[in-house]
């Protein structure tokens, strides 16, 4: 191998770095919904009025932000099968990126319900409206549009972290591109394109972000 | 069908993962701030050609994954330059690429937060940009500086734990090879876990502190 | 029925108010900032916790969380900042609650709340957002908001206080027409003029205590209301101003 930098020889193999691509979108898309669902449950929690509620959220943000992925994917990879529960590769990445992705948008969400107008809250409160409407129709919707660029962020996160499920021998992109780089015997051009490949996809969410933002909040702030 | 159980060397390996590990971390944090810090000094002072082209490399950095970012160095810079790259020097030269990319941002972020009047006015008062940098912006910069370093750090304690893919011994390595013996994932990686969410407790205290050390001492100075 | 309210100190700032209020009137709460005159509206919707004493509305306790349902649903509020919700149209604002608590249709809803803005000239700004609204016409539909539950009292806390003077004629008129209509009204206000010329009563607080309770008549006359001299104080600086 010489000093070359020949990235034509990839060519055949585009094909079936798209399938690993594929398999990343939809492991970040369910794992988005996932975290988000998550995210949203664990954030009213963490502003509840119950102090029982507030610790239990409270511990399960500062598990997830201070293990490192890998460590989670491993536990919940030769974990589950030990406890009886038989997950294919797929299904425990997701699972370990939403959760971890549930404790990421938590904060966002939180700081979204914390920046509630108060005076808005209380003349939901007094109108008569239930709890649940309260929290479903006034404070969701107002957070969660506020929240769209960091959410945008904590995605950019999930789509990077998704490379480390290569580990558990999953092929999505970065799986996808050792297994070309073994056979092409040229690694280096295959991980560069793979570095632009994520740096684009990722710079494709955050203009996503800042468009929907954008969209929600035209004719509100 | 157990291979082993648990012996007292287990605890070694854990010791010297964890050694490995914060070795690292503490290596590439040096390294990676001074780098970072280099590239912000370029910025500030609008190097022509270099100041660009370093924001440019930053930002890829910061948006790719660092997973791919050491199979690139440990696999493919040996293809390219046809010498060979212990596990542990790519883990070097990776984690301190990728720590300088986010110490870059962070220092441009906390030098941009200092007031344009500052800077006016030390301009008025005769000092050349290195001065100002020394004695007005630097000092403030480091005050709003300091909280997001925190969590840069913790993250890229973190970061290190991917270094066991290209074979280091690390930490997450040394789980790994305990829990192919003793296959008893619950508590090998519960007790990894732990491990590591005790340093990354640890370097949130130390900075808290610092910062607490930090912000009083420019009370004072408002008095 | 009557809203009897009797309450001792929240934190002090309301010591021993007694004070009844019978359907039909309008009553107007006056007193200098940090009054209670505030506070005291926000016990009677349940936003402030009382200390001390009880305020029921139609035989309800407002520190029993059940029966605190039944009394917001029959007290309308105003809000001096218009508290209106950010993401929602006009008319969104005025459905909500109707379609949520009352478990109206929606099309019900929807036609009553246009109605309530036509009734104060807004029903062509239906569809928009209060971030496109004026600060009068804000008011304008936090009124129609709190109308649209159809309460029996409403009570208005400095509805005017944020407004300019143009904004605050637009909202007095729809106000007065509501107070001629025979809606029971409790006001906070600093507007003494208009007190002066719609309620029944006027009600003077002074750090938390009640100084005066009179019918609007007796309270500016001289040999009544303004024989006590914090009143008179009171009203020689809000007339200067």
């Amino acid at each position: 191998m010489s000093l070359t930098f020949d990235p034509t020889t990839l060519a055949p193999y585009l094909g079936f770095l798209a399938a690993g691509a594929r398999l990343t979108a939809l492991a970040c898309a369910l794992a988005l919904a996932g975290g988000l669902a998550l995210g949203i449950v664990v954030a009213l929690m963490r502003t509840a009025a119950s102090p029982l509620a507030r610790r239990a959220a409270g511990i399960y943000v500062d598990v997830f932000r201070n293990v490192p992925f890998i460590v989670q994917l491993f536990f919940l990879f030769y974990g589950l099968p030990e406890i009886g529960i038989m997950l294919s590769a797929f299904a425990t990445g997701v699972l370990a990126l939403s959760l971890a992705g549930g404790a990421f948008s938590s904060d966002v969400i939180r700081a979204g319900i914390l920046a509630v107008e108060p005076g808005v809250l209380e003349a939901a409160q007094v109108s008569g409206l239930p709890r649940l409407a309260i929290v479903r129709r006034i404070v969701l919707p107002i957070a969660l549009r506020s929240s769209v660029r960091p959410l945008g962020s904590v995605f950019v996160n999930l789509v990077l972290t998704s490379s480390i499920l290569s580990a558990i021998t999953l092929n999505e992109l970065t799986g996808s591109a050792k297994i070309v780089a073994s056979d092409t015997f040229q690694p280096f051009e295959v991980y560069a394109l793979l570095l632009l490949l994520y740096a684009m996809l990722t710079w494709l969410v955050s203009l996503s972000a800042g468009v929907l933002h954008r969209r929600l909040n035209r004719s509100h702030r | 069908m157990r291979y082993a159980d648990f012996t007292s060397l287990d605890l070694l390996l854990l010791l010297q993962g964890l050694g490995v590990s914060a070795a690292l971390f503490a290596a590439t944090t040096v390294i990676g701030t001074a780098i970072g810090l280099a590239w912000a000094l370029l910025r500030y002072y609008r190097t022509p050609l270099l100041a660009p082209g370093v924001a440019v490399l930053a930002e890829l950095l910061k948006n790719s994954p660092v997973l791919v970012q050491l199979f690139l160095v440990f696999f493919g810079l040996p293809v390219l330059l046809e010498t060979d790259l212990s596990p542990e020097q790519a883990a070097l030269i990776t984690l301190s690429a990728n720590t300088a990319a986010f110490i870059y941002v962070i220092a441009v972020s906390a030098i941009e937060s200092v007031g344009r009047d500052q800077l006016e006015t030390a301009r008025v008062f005769g000092l050349n940009r290195w001065q100002t940098l020394r004695r007005v912006v630097a000092p403030q910069a480091a005050a709003f500086g300091l909280g997001p370093l925190a969590g840069l750090l913790v993250n890229q304690l973190q970061v290190t734990s991917l270094i066991s893919v290209i074979g280091v011994i690390d930490l997450t390595k040394a789980g790994a090879i305990l829990n192919q013996r003793t296959l008893k994932p619950f508590i090998v990686w519960t007790v990894i876990g732990l491990l590591y969410y005790l340093m990354a407790r640890l370097i949130a205290r130390t900075c808290a502190r610092a910062e607490s050390r930090l912000r009083g001492h420019s009370q004072w100075k408002g008095l | 029925m009557q809203s009897v309210a009797k309450r001792f100190g929240a934190n002090t700032v309301l010591d021993g108010i007694d004070l009844r209020i019978a359907p039909g009137e309008v009553v107007s709460i006056l007193g200098a900032s940090g009054s209670g005159k505030s506070t005291l509206i926000r016990c009677i919707n349940g936003l402030e916790k009382l200390d001390g004493g009880t305020i029921s509305v139609d035989g309800h306790r407002v520190d029993d969380p059940r029966q605190l349902q039944h009394v917001r649903r029959c007290c309308g509020t105003v809000f001096q900042l218009f508290n209106l919700y950010p993401h929602m149209t006009a008319l969104q604002n005025l459905t909500l609650a109707p379609i949520e608590v009352l478990k109206l249709p929606r099309r019900q809803a929807e036609e009553e709340a246009r109605a309530l803005l036509a009734s104060v000239g807004l029903l062509e700004r239906a569809d928009a957002y209060p971030a496109q609204l004026s600060g009068g016409q804000r008011q304008r539909v936090g009124i129609c908001r709190a109308l649209a539950m159809k309460p029996r009292y409403l009570l208005l806390d400095e509805v005017t206080s944020a407004l300019d003077p143009e904004m605050t004629a637009e909202v007095l008129t729809i106000l007065a027409k509501l107070a001629a209509e025979g809606t029971t009204m409790l006001f906070v206000t600093h507007e003494i003029e208009f007190a002066r010329q719609i309620s029944n009563r006027i009600v003077f607080l002074d750090q938390g205590r009640l100084l005066a309770d009179l019918p609007t008549a007796r309270f500016f006359a001289a040999d009544g209301g303004l024989a006590q001299p914090r009143i008179a104080q009171f009203l020689s600086k809000m007339s200067k101003s």
